[in-house]
């Protein structure tokens, strides 16, 4: 049970020119699952690394459970971290690798077994125990990775991308793991990934950096239905969202905005009443896949809710649903769509746009307006 | 693979081998030459040629070499230089291995201010030719009292081979993965715990490079022990050279090769004992994760 802070975290590696760190301000409760995401090179790392105490911070504090631990060195921070490659001791048993950090924290011999064992069988590990790292599968090996973290009960878990290493079907496997593991003891956890449906069935809270920068924090459902920025809304989600430059203008129903379809189709989107601001300049419109279907009767009778014929150029059936690629102002756009309904490539056929559901970007800015 | 095995007198198979089998013999002659001739006797020798077998296989040249061929003035053999050299080799050799590996952790794993600058001049000891540090080294050792001991010379060479020992172990401790270090940090172990549960026991082949590395430099260093020893704390090269040229009486090639040979085997044997590490450590550095 412990609460993290970071306060204006700021790093600046000896070696290089920029900043890596530029202010990270971020309050974990306890027993929160927290996830980092962003590109690679943001700095996710810096801040783990920062956390556990293994790089020194070039400004801010770090506290937990209110007590600032920015000088103290990483053995006595109580935390435990789950690398990528997962580092296990090559020369050392799984069980001296589980082992080890009990052992030169001078814990008895009973008490160590004690913990092994019971860290061993919660992971089902204990077949594993006489082996050596390198006779192990990569699963296996990210079993025993995060054997040796629980092992030491540590206040604070920090996973840097565990699962990045594991093919798909192995990946969805340990995450439900991982998610079962941390109802079950309840931890705080930092967790980064690349992986945005981890992020997503994982976290209690995202926190997506770029940059070095903190842009959004929030639960999965807020980042997801309202990101701050264009760059949140095209990070998350997948297919990605589309982001279609509009205009907005004015129309005895209301704002509305023309686009052009593929075969110089037209149709007129209904624009929220929040966007008059905006009236006569360009914006962008992020529409999620799912914002475009097939017609459902019990909706399209929302006043921001329209239907239009266009014609589909690609079809991607993924199972559940079949992803189309429609064109609105020369932008690729994609629709989820039912499978029973038809589509098929090259023809034109009735979709619904929800604009009760899209997000509206300033150009200029990148961010959200509406 | 498969081609080649069921085709096994392809052209190209055949050049291999041929190619292979004369490095061999140009590579093998010359011990074979000494063999067979450090178990002739001086009389056959001068008879026959120089590869033909001993007509009588006698040990004389041997037992003459190791206990009473003139080497200078005394006549004891080299068995006495000999030891000297083993007692010269083996502390050298240990010293500049274990710090050798104690500096590559440290530059590898522990970078300070300046270590980059450290390790290029350290490298630069790597090129420095052995004639350069004669005369500065011939003073230091006199300032320090050491001119002409045992433990004069194992410092030279101690010194001389830390640059080597310190290249081979950086650059095998930089292909161990930061993580293995930061998770032992994590796990509370501190620097030298670091270094003694977790590298060294990650070290076995590089420890092999350079035990055989400095073996052999230092075994078969002339220069320095013609320099830095006198008289009976000689090493043996500095005697088989002293014994080659020896001149009373009749050239003895018998004893003359048995000496070289007594010479060349504690390298031999190291390479015969070591020398699958030696292959694995310079061509596998890395550790998997
Ligand atoms: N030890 C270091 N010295 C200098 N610069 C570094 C160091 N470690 C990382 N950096 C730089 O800091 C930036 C952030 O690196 P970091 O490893 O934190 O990124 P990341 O978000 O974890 O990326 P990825 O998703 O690829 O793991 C990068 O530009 C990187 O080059
Ligand atoms: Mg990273």
């Amino acid at each position: 049970m412990a609460q993290l802070q970071l306060k204006d975290i700021r790093k600046t590696y000896k070696n290089s020119p920029e900043e890596t760190l530029k202010g990270i301000n971020i309050e974990i409760e306890s027993g929160e699952f927290l996830i980092l995401v962003g590109p690679s090179g943001c700095g996710k790392s810096t801040l783990m690394n920062s956390i556990a105490g293994l790089e020194s911070l070039s400004g801010g504090s770090i506290s937990i459970n209110g007590r600032d631990i920015s000088q103290v060195p990483p053995k006595d921070r109580d935390i435990a971290m789950v690398f990528q490659s997962y580092a296990l001791y090559p020369t050392m048993s799984v069980r001296d690798n589980i082992a080890f950090g009990l052992k030169i924290r001078r814990q008895p011999r009973d008490q160590i077994n004690a913990e092994v064992s019971r860290v061993a069988s919660m992971l089902q590990i204990e077949p594993l125990l006489d082996k050596k790292p390198s006779q192990l599968s990569g699963g296996q090996q990210q079993r025993v990775a995060m054997g040796r973290a629980l092992a030491r009960r540590p206040k604070i878990y920090l996973f840097d991308e565990p699962l990045s290493n594991l093919d798909a079907k192995l990946r969805v496997e340990m995450r439900t793991e991982i998610k079962r593991l941390h109802q079950q003891l309840n931890t705080t956890i930092v967790y980064v990934t690349h992986d945005q449906i981890e992020a997503m069935t994982l976290a209690d809270r995202i926190a997506v950096i770029k940059d070095g920068e903190l842009l959004q924090l929030g639960t999965p459902k807020e980042v997801y239905e309202t990101p701050a920025n264009q760059f949140v809304a095209s990070f998350i989600g997948s297919p990605a969202m589309s982001f279609i430059p509009i205009t907005v203008t004015e129309t005895d129903q209301g704002l509305a905005a023309r686009v052009t379809g593929a075969n110089r189709e037209t149709l007129r989107l209904p624009l929220p009443q929040g966007l008059s601001p905006y009236l006569g300049r360009q914006i962008t419109l992020g529409i999620r896949p799912e914002h475009i279907s097939q017609p459902e009767a019990a909706r399209i009778e929302h006043p921001l809710v329209t239907r239009a014929e266009l014609t589909i150029e690609v079809t991607e059936p993924t199972g559940p649903d079949v992803i189309a690629l429609i064109r609105l102002n020369d932008v690729a756009v994609h629709c989820r769509l039912n499978p029973e309904h038809p589509a098929r490539a090259g023809e034109p056929t009735q979709l619904m746009f929800d604009m009760a559901r899209t997000v509206y970007f300033d150009p200029d800015t990148g961010q959200r307006i509406g | 693979m498969h081609d080649t095995n069921t085709r096994p007198f392809s052209i190209s198979r055949v050049a291999i081998y041929a190619t292979l089998i004369v490095a061999m013999l140009v590579y093998l002659i010359p011990v074979v030459v000494m063999l067979l001739n450090s178990f002739k006797t001086t009389g056959d020798i001068r008879a026959g040629n120089l590869l033909a077998l001993p007509t009588t296989w006698t040990l004389e040249g041997w037992s003459k070499a190791w206990s009473s061929a003139c080497t200078g003035v005394q006549c004891e053999g080299v068995h006495g230089f000999f030891w000297n050299s083993f007692r010269m080799t083996v502390p050298a050799v240990l010293i500049s291995t274990i710090l050798g590996s104690f500096n590559g952790y440290v530059l590898s794993k522990w970078s300070f201010r300046g270590s980059n600058l450290f390790f290029s001049l350290l490298l630069f000891g790597c090129f420095i030719p052995f004639q350069v540090i004669i005369l500065p080294m011939a003073f230091t050792l006199g300032k320090l009292g050491l001119a002409n001991t045992l433990t004069g010379l194992v410092l030279v060479h101690v010194i001389y081979g830390v640059a080597f020992t310190t290249l081979f172990f950086r650059n095998y401790y930089v292909s161990v993965p930061d993580a293995l270090i930061k998770a032992a940090r994590l796990d509370g172990a501190g620097f030298f715990t670091i270094f003694f549960r977790i590298l060294i026991p990650l070290s076995t082949p590089i420890f092999m490079v350079c035990l055989i590395w400095q073996f052999t430099q230092i075994w078969n260093d002339f220069l320095f022990g013609v320099v830095f020893a006198s008289g009976h704390g000689q090493p043996i090269t500095v005697a088989i050279n002293n014994l080659v040229n020896t001149s009373t009486g009749v050239k003895e090639y018998n004893v003359d090769m048995a000496a070289a040979m007594i010479a060349a085997l504690p390298t031999l044997l190291v390479y015969i004992v070591a020398g699958k590490y030696f292959i694995r450590g310079l061509t596998a550095g890395s550790v998997k994760g």
